[in-house]
């Protein structure tokens, strides 16, 4: 009896959307009484924020050119890792010798500075990013022009 | 190595993020890839509606442009799927899942019936809203171990907590969640079928893929 009565509630789609909103309550709340959690120090990635630096916050430290050793997963796999400040265009490197907000203009993103661990070690997850905006323009415009079809 | 799906048979690196074939997940793989290559031959079916005390029927006609569409979201979906049975990162598992997610979303919504596009819609919604678990699961596990990498977690070091691994699995379920409803006969038998099930199989693979994936943890 229970389960008939369960399940034809969840059988109305219109209901799904509250049912896993319950369940994300839910969880939350599991999630709230389990805390608090530990946190590693060993962390991947690691970065500091250098405020009186021209490049922050996409400075990893270290002299253009030069490899910076970056505490990767697995360092044997992408052996130009360290290398961030190497990739300022000369367009970048005169504005970030001239001012001090090389990191918060727009030629600092893309190709002005690229980001270390987007592009090197973590390189399938910036590929999956874009992947995923795509589609989801594909659908939304698809959506849109349907009825002109 | 805790070996859930058995010994890893062959690395792929891309960086950070190692892709790794176990004989749990080739299975998996080969599933998904042979279900994509169906969907890239096989044509969409054509639903024939019988007017009920005659004689008449009439059949529904697939433009061209649905067809594409769908067609497209179903490889979309195949590849992603293909993607999310093989990674070996935390991270790079939940954006594959959640991009499994919005392909079957759109391989619905590209239906022209209204209450396919109303169930279409709150699908959509479900699956905007399990990224927010699926994705807070895969920062507590970094910021509580320091690393994404299934292969060194599973050598269980480092205890993960139990909320971020029920948190993966309440985002998992808020992205499959389409399948549930498409079982529904009328939206399998919507024009263009065999497209409909390809939501189906993603959403029973990253099912199975996540099962792995708690074990392993």
């Amino acid at each position: 009896m229970i389960i008939q009565r369960i399940s034809r509630v969840l059988s109305n789609f219109d209901n799904i959307l509250p049912v896993f909103a319950a369940a994300c309550a839910a969880m939350s709340v599991f999630v709230l009484l389990s805390l608090p959690l530990p946190y590693s120090e060993d962390q991947l990635y690691p970065k500091q924020i250098v405020p009186g630096s021209t490049l922050n916050p996409y400075d990893r430290g270290g002299p253009p050119f030069t490899q910076v050793s970056i505490h990767s997963q697995y360092p044997e796999n992408s052996p130009t890792a360290g290398y961030v400040t190497a990739y300022l265009t000369p367009l970048s490197l005169f504005i970030s010798e001239h001012t001090a907000y090389m990191g918060t203009t727009i030629v600092a993103h893309p190709g002005g500075i690229l980001d270390e661990i987007l592009y090197n070690t973590r390189g399938l997850d910036t590929v999956v990013e874009p992947t995923i905006l795509f589609v989801a323009f594909a659908i939304a415009a698809y959506i849109f022009r349907k009825r002109e079809a | 190595m805790n070996e859930i799906g058995g010994a890893p048979l062959f690395f792929l690196e891309f960086g950070d993020i190692v892709i790794y074939f176990t004989p749990f997940t080739l299975t998996l793989f080969i599933l998904a890839l042979v279900f994509t290559v169906f969907v890239l031959v096989s044509r969409p079916e054509r639903q024939i509606d019988i007017a009920f005390g005659g004689d008449a029927y009439y059949a529904k006609e697939i433009s061209l442009s649905e067809l594409r569409f769908r067609r497209f979201m179903s490889i979309a979906c195949g590849l992603a799927c293909m993607g999310a049975m093989v990674t070996g990162d935390v991270f790079d598992f939940t954006l594959f899942v959640s991009l499994v997610g919005i392909c079957n979303v759109g391989i619905v919504a590209a239906v022209k019936s209204r209450h396919v596009q109303n169930a279409a819609y709150q699908y959509g919604l479900v699956a905007l809203a399990g990224t927010v678990p699926m994705f807070s699961a895969a920062a507590m596990i970094a910021a509580t171990t320091g690393t994404l990498s299934m292969l060194e977690l599973a050598k269980g070091m480092i205890l993960i907590p139990v909320a971020a691994k029920a948190l993966l699995v309440l985002g998992v379920m808020g992205e499959g969640m389409a399948p549930f409803y498409a079982a529904k006969a009328e939206m399998f038998r919507a024009p263009g079928a065999p497209y409909v099930i390809m939501c189906s199989l993603s959403s029973l693979l990253i099912f199975l893929r996540v099962a792995e994936v708690i074990l392993l943890l």
